[in-house]
Parts: C-alpha cells; sequence; structure tokens
C-alpha cells in the first residue's frame, strides 16, 4: 500500500485543480514522506478526508482545523520524565496539513473513527454576502 | 466499481510468546461483521467482504489508498494448539492468540 506513496498519487491533481491554485499544494509537497495515506472526496458542499490509521482510536490522533486548512498530526503517548517530571517526547510522529480549495464551517465540521479509518467531514461555509460600502464625503 | 472480489494480502506479524503465539493484520476498513476466520487443520484463512462505497455525490480527487477487501492464509506452527485460537477485530486491526500445546512447552526440571 506504501508504494502509492511512491507513484506520485497528486500528479493526477494537476487537472482537476488549477495547479496555481493553494489548494493541495502542501499535500503534494508532503506526500513523499510517511504520512498515513489519505484520500480526498468532494463534492459542492463539503469535502471529506479519510485517513487510513488502523489500530488507531480518538485519543491517539490531533486535529485542527483553520479556515481553510487542517491539520491532522499524531498524538505522542504521554511519558513523564522520571527526574523533572515534566511531559517528554512532544513532538508528533507524523503531521500533515491539508489546504482546502474553499473555506469551511468549523461549527459543523466532524470527524469519526470507523474500523481504523478517520473521516473527517467539512461542510463548505457559506459565501460570505457581498458588502456595500458607503462612500463618505 | 466491484470491490468485492479485489482481495490484498494484509501486512501482518506474527509473533512467538513464551505461551502461545500472537498474529496481528492490518485491516483498516474492515469490521467485525466483514471478516470471516477459518481453521482447517493447521491452516487459517482470513477473508473479509467488506462493501465501501464513497458517499453518494463525491468525486474523489486524491485516492491514496483503496478501500481493498484482505485475504490470506497462514499455517499455524507446529507447536500451536487451534483449539485454543482466539480472535479479535479491533479498529481495523485483527489479533489471532493461539496457545501452545502444553506438551511442547519448555518445562523447569527440578535439580534435586
Amino acid at each position: 500500500m506504501n508504494t502509492l506513496m511512491n507513484i506520485d498519487p497528486w500528479s493526477f491533481l494537476d487537472d482537476l485543480l488549477d495547479t496555481s491554485s493553494r489548494a493541495f499544494r502542501t499535500v503534494r509537497a508532503r506526500a513523499a514522506g510517511r504520512f498515513p495515506p489519505v484520500n480526498v472526496l468532494l463534492d459542492d458542499t463539503a469535502i471529506i478526508i479519510d485517513l487510513e490509521l488502523p489500530g488507531k482510536t480518538a485519543k491517539d490522533v490531533d486535529l485542527s482545523l483553520e479556515p481553510q486548512a487542517v491539520v491532522v498530526s499524531d498524538r505522542p503517548a504521554e511519558t513523564k520524565d522520571a527526574e523533572t517530571g515534566k511531559a517528554a517526547n512532544t513532538t508528533p510522529a507524523w503531521s500533515r496539513r491539508l489546504e482546502l480549495p474553499f473555506r469551511v464551517d468549523a461549527d459543523k465540521a466532524n470527524a469519526k473513527f470507523t474500523n481504523g479509518i478517520l473521516r473527517i467531514e467539512l461542510p463548505k461555509a457559506d459565501a460570505p454576502s457581498v458588502r456595500k460600502i458607503a462612500i463618505a464625503g | 466499481m466491484n470491490t468485492e472480489e479485489k482481495f490484498t494480502v494484509p501486512a501482518a506479524t506474527l509473533t512467538e510468546r513464551p505461551e502461545d503465539y500472537e498474529l496481528k493484520a492490518m485491516l483498516p476498513g474492515i469490521g467485525k461483521e466483514d471478516a470471516e476466520l477459518h481453521m482447517e487443520g493447521k491452516t487459517l484463512t482470513l477473508k473479509t467482504h467488506a462493501k465501501y462505497q464513497n458517499p453518494a455525490g463525491f468525486k474523489a480527487v486524491a485516492t491514496e489508498f483503496e478501500h481493498v477487501n484482505y485475504a490470506m492464509s497462514v499455517d499455524l506452527p507446529e507447536m500451536a494448539d487451534p483449539a485454543t485460537l482466539s480472535a479479535k477485530l479491533e479498529n481495523g486491526v485483527l489479533t489471532v492468540i493461539v496457545k501452545k500445546r502444553p506438551e511442547t512447552q519448555a518445562k523447569k526440571i527440578d535439580i534435586l
């Protein structure tokens, strides 16, 4: 399955997406590293991101949402330094930032693990309404 | 796409421990109800029958992994006792534990 990573799974994105857009550029750049494989599904109203993480559960993964990007990273096991009592090993083993093709509604986002696959569903944010600006003077 | 007849051999490890063997296989996307285990003689066979479909209306824009079904068969070690086999599928990982037959286990002999 890892061989998929070597054949540049992103090459066909160039045809689907405007290559000058920011969408997925980061993902493509990072695809060469050792990250969990990702599937991205799109329709007009939402984006679905699936990550293959067998054996992992909600407590093993950190998820944070930016207006137009999502960051998924491994949550290191909490180990305490025996001498200082401070948390040690806080560097995630992997972290992946996916830029999204549109702004998403953070309040309606949801993520769920099913049989070792993490599915993140991000509904598209309502288009910002056009605002008229009164010209003074 | 019909994925039902497409099988992939899962990544798996077989570990020997003092009293038993543990087989772990990565089956992401597979639930308990989708997996089938058979024991025939010394051969353990796994087959899965998940029917994954992309949510209606969605188009795949990046596919780094596929939702496949898995199949493999493993010959258990000579010392394993198939009658003691237990299996568990959790978070997409199958764990099979089979004990060693008692008569094959190393015995500590007291020196008189």
